[in-house]
């Protein structure tokens, strides 16, 4: 009985956006991030509506804050790492992700990724030298296409940002798998 | 069940005056404590001999029901009707501890004991042991008290939560907030005010039967669980059996009657105890026979026995740390009886290469914490006071087509927290779907664990992937789930608040309660009844307030809708109908949600007055 109801797929970045992170936060709606602004900002929204502050309230309240509270640190987990808050952006601005997916990176980039990739599979565990080497590389790569994206994103060129943050993405990915660090 | 509400000054002076009284429960796997923080110390309350910790053991007996030292005198009479380590099975599924001495389990679906009084659930062992807590802390305060933190261990998943929260429900206890054990041991030792930078916090917590390490960043009031790890089965209680097995071969007791073995082990305890202060002891093993000489233990023949089991403590510390990707750490601190012996503490200093925090009692400093963060949450203090913040341990998702996980929140998110995902159907005219939720870090559904599956139905025919169904997790501040799943186009609608897999129900938890006050009918109702009353009271001055302060946030019909649901819950409280009352605050409570929100959103901007650094200028504007 089960399996005959079972199949679920997933819609890969469609994703509800109930509040505007931006302006929860107070900020800009911007690629630039002054990051230690945010994380204040953070702390004080937090400071003042974490479910605990309303440990003897009505449960009307308890509700409104622990939703509220959830926004917040979704907010915040969204707007503090590049890629995500580059995702967010696009959306903010309008930007149908999934049009974008489909028009995908350029073939170019798509190349400098798959080479990298096999440089990293082939790379024996054991040469830090050439790993760290690479690692050094890709870190460069993704800066790259963060500085295009920031650059595009200023002048809302939004399809060209949208593929730079599709590179990011992909070098995001590429990072996590040499298991150097998270962005 | 309900709590006093403390409002905000002036809101409502009638109920702000009385100081109000929460306290801290570590209810652990052995012993459990309650302690108070009076606003200058912190008190662990004892019972009439003086003893802090309470045995975590409950006998059901023909006649009577008896917890703690009492219940434990009773365990080895009576041994299926004694239950122990009941924490252990805490929200856990039957298969989940087939390990377990405890064989009094029944088959039928839950996880239970079979006593002479019927059969008794993990949770309602527990809730027996936290009403005991209560009742002698409120004997201690000569007043009820109004709501309790209670810890639970860092690792403890979503089902163990809910089935603590449960545990405390049933005993009449208000949850102000589960907390992990090891975050209570750092606010006991005020780690939190004092962590301005970064830093890393290891607690090493050695009981009797088990062994837990975790290591913990902490950041401004943020307390993050980077790594646990541990032994579910290695404590103090090794340590004994070793000296006793040392001891039966000294002196050449070869098979031992069990009222021999249990003399052995009382007198291994307190040689080990002792040694913790002497370098040699005398244990006099005239009670084993009338022929058995006294036998001389040194504190060195002591460390070489144990040796092994703190050898093997030290490899897990070795394995936390490397799970946490951290070499080393700033703080130690111990937590549990076991830390007392000093080859114990002298092992950990070495093994982390530092003097470990330890002047704080390590059976009562879990407890202490609690008590220290249930005065905050209260409302006693200042709220300039720290916040602690948790994380979930273990991200949740839930299962995709081909049996791959979907992670929907990551681990080491900070709670509470909520996240919505859209999913689509895998085949052509799929009108219903299946969600199962699960917990781990591994991508196949198979390799994580099992939380809770529900059905969405009603869902339009339509071909694979044109459905849109909108599913949201969302953590409360206790770590604990509430699933939903919404199929956009017709608003077909199902949700699921996770419950241990063989836990109890509501219906259970209300025929329980009615049970456990069969006796005190009566009181029961006019508890109930001033309960409700004090809620709805407290709900309609509290509205009064703030329409005063916001009204000018309601359109004039918002207005009117509020004031006339106001109205109807007042006039119900002149009734001595319990349910009519509840159903009236739930029905005002909901419609001054939005009023609520919108409360928030304008407090919002005041919150942020003040950190107007750089670009927030920019926004000053809106």
């Amino acid at each position: 009985m089960r399996r005959e109801f079972h199949g679920l797929t997933v819609n890969a970045t469609a994703g509800a956006v109930a509040r505007d992170y931006f302006s929860l936060f107070n900020i800009e709606p911007s690629f630039t991030v002054d990051e230690i602004t945010l994380e204040q900002v953070y702390h004080s929204l937090l400071s003042q509506f974490h479910p605990d502050r309303y440990a003897g309230k009505p449960q009307v309240e308890q509700r409104v804050a622990a939703q509220l509270c959830a926004d917040i640190n979704a907010g915040y987990r969204t707007l503090q790492r590049e890629v995500s808050r580059a995702q967010y952006l696009l959306q903010h601005s309008g930007v149908d992700l999934q049009t974008a997916e489909r028009e995908g990176v350029g073939a170019e980039f798509l190349m400098t990724q798959i080479l990298l990739r096999e440089r990293l599979e082939t790379i024996a565990e054991l040469d830090q030298v050439e790993h760290q080497t690479l690692v050094d590389e890709i870190d460069e790569h993704y800066g790259a296409s963060r500085d295009r994206f920031a650059e595009a994103a200023q002048k809302a060129a939004w399809q060209e940002a949208s593929r730079y943050w599709q590179e990011m993405c992909y070098l995001e990915k590429l990072v996590d798998a040499t298991g150097s660090r998270g962005r | 069940m309900v709590l006093l509400q403390i409002s905000e000054p002036g809101e409502s002076p009638d109920l702000s005056l009385t100081r109000s009284i929460a306290v801290g429960i570590d209810l652990g796997t052995t012993n459990s404590l309650i302690a108070q923080f009076d606003g200058a110390q912190v008190r662990v309350f004892e019972d009439e001999l003086g003893q802090p910790s309470l045995p975590s053991v409950v006998h059901y007996g023909a006649e009577s029901t008896q917890v703690g030292g009492a219940a434990l005198a009773l365990a080895n009479e009576q041994p299926e009707n004694t239950i122990a380590s009941a924490k252990r099975m805490l929200g856990r599924a039957r298969e989940e501890v087939v390990d377990d001495p405890y064989a009094s389990l029944t088959t039928d679906g839950a996880l239970a004991f079979a006593t002479d009084q019927g059969k008794k659930t993990p949770v309602e062992v527990s809730a027996a042991i936290l009403d005991a807590l209560k009742i002698r802390a409120e004997a201690h305060l000569e007043s009820p008290i109004a709501g309790a933190v209670i810890t639970v261990p860092a690792y403890f998943d979503d089902a163990q939560r809910q089935a603590t929260r449960q545990a405390a429900e049933l005993a009449g206890i208000k949850v102000l907030r589960l907390l992990n054990e090891p975050t209570a041991a750092a606010v006991a030792y005020g780690l939190d005010e004092q962590a301005e930078e970064s830093s890393l916090l290891a607690v090493y917590d050695l009981g009797g039967g088990t062994f837990d390490i975790s290591i913990l960043r902490m950041r401004a009031g943020l307390f993050e669980v980077l790594a646990t790890g541990g032994d579910s089965a290695l404590g103090g209680d090794d340590f004994d059996r070793e000296i006793a097995q040392y001891a039966m071969t000294q002196l050449g007791i070869t098979d031992p009657t069990s009222r021999q073995r249990r003399t052995l082990l009382s007198l291994a305890r307190h040689a080990k105890q002792a040694l913790s202060e002497s370098s040699d002891v005398h244990i006099d093993g005239s009670g084993l026979g009338s022929d058995v000489p006294p036998l001389s233990l040194t504190r060195h023949t002591l460390e070489t026995l144990i040796e092994p089991y703190i050898e093997r403590t030290l490899i897990a510390c070795r394995q936390a740390l490397n799970d946490a990707g951290v070499e080393s750490v700033d703080r130690v601190v111990l937590v549990g009886g076991s830390t007392r012996t000093p080859a114990v503490a002298q092992a950990v200093a070495a093994c982390f290469g530092q003097t470990p925090l330890s002047t704080l009692d390590p059976d009562q400093v879990v407890a202490m914490g609690a008590a220290r963060q249930a005065d905050i949450l209260i409302g006693n203090r200042s709220d300039n006071d720290a916040l602690l913040l948790d994380v979930i341990p273990l991200s949740l998702g839930l299962e995709t087509y081909g049996g791959l996980a979907e992670r929907i929140i990551d681990r080491n998110s900070t709670i509470p927290i909520a996240r919505a995902q859209e999913f689509t159907t895998a085949r052509d005219g799929q009108t219903g779907l299946v969600v199962h939720v699960v917990q781990g870090e591994r991508e196949r559904v198979a390799d994580c664990r099992s939380l809770a599956t529900f059905e969405l139905k009603g869902i339009p025919p339509m071909v694979a992937g044109a459905a849109r169904i909108e599913v949201t997790f969302r953590v409360d501040a206790d770590g604990i789930l509430e699933v939903s799943a919404v199929e956009q186009q017709t608003g077909a609608r199902s949700e699921v608040v996770v419950k241990p897999a063989f836990g109890l129900d509501e219906l259970d938890i209300t025929d329980m309660l009615k049970a456990s006050y069969e006796f005190a009918a009566e009181d029961m109702v006019a508890r109930k009844l001033a309960e409700a009353g004090v809620e709805a009271e407290a709900l309609i001055e509290g509205l009064r307030a703030a329409l005063a302060q916001d009204g000018d946030l309601l359109d004039s019909d918002e207005a009117q809708t509020l004031q006339e649901e106001m109205a109807r819950l007042e006039q119900v409280l002149q009734q001595t109908d319990v349910e009519t009352i509840r159903e009236r605050t739930e029905k005002l409570g909901r419609a001054s949600e939005t009023f609520a929100a919108r409360r928030m959103d304008r407090s919002i901007q005041s919150a942020l007055r003040g950190i107007s650094v750089g670009q927030l200028d920019a926004e000053s504007a809106e």
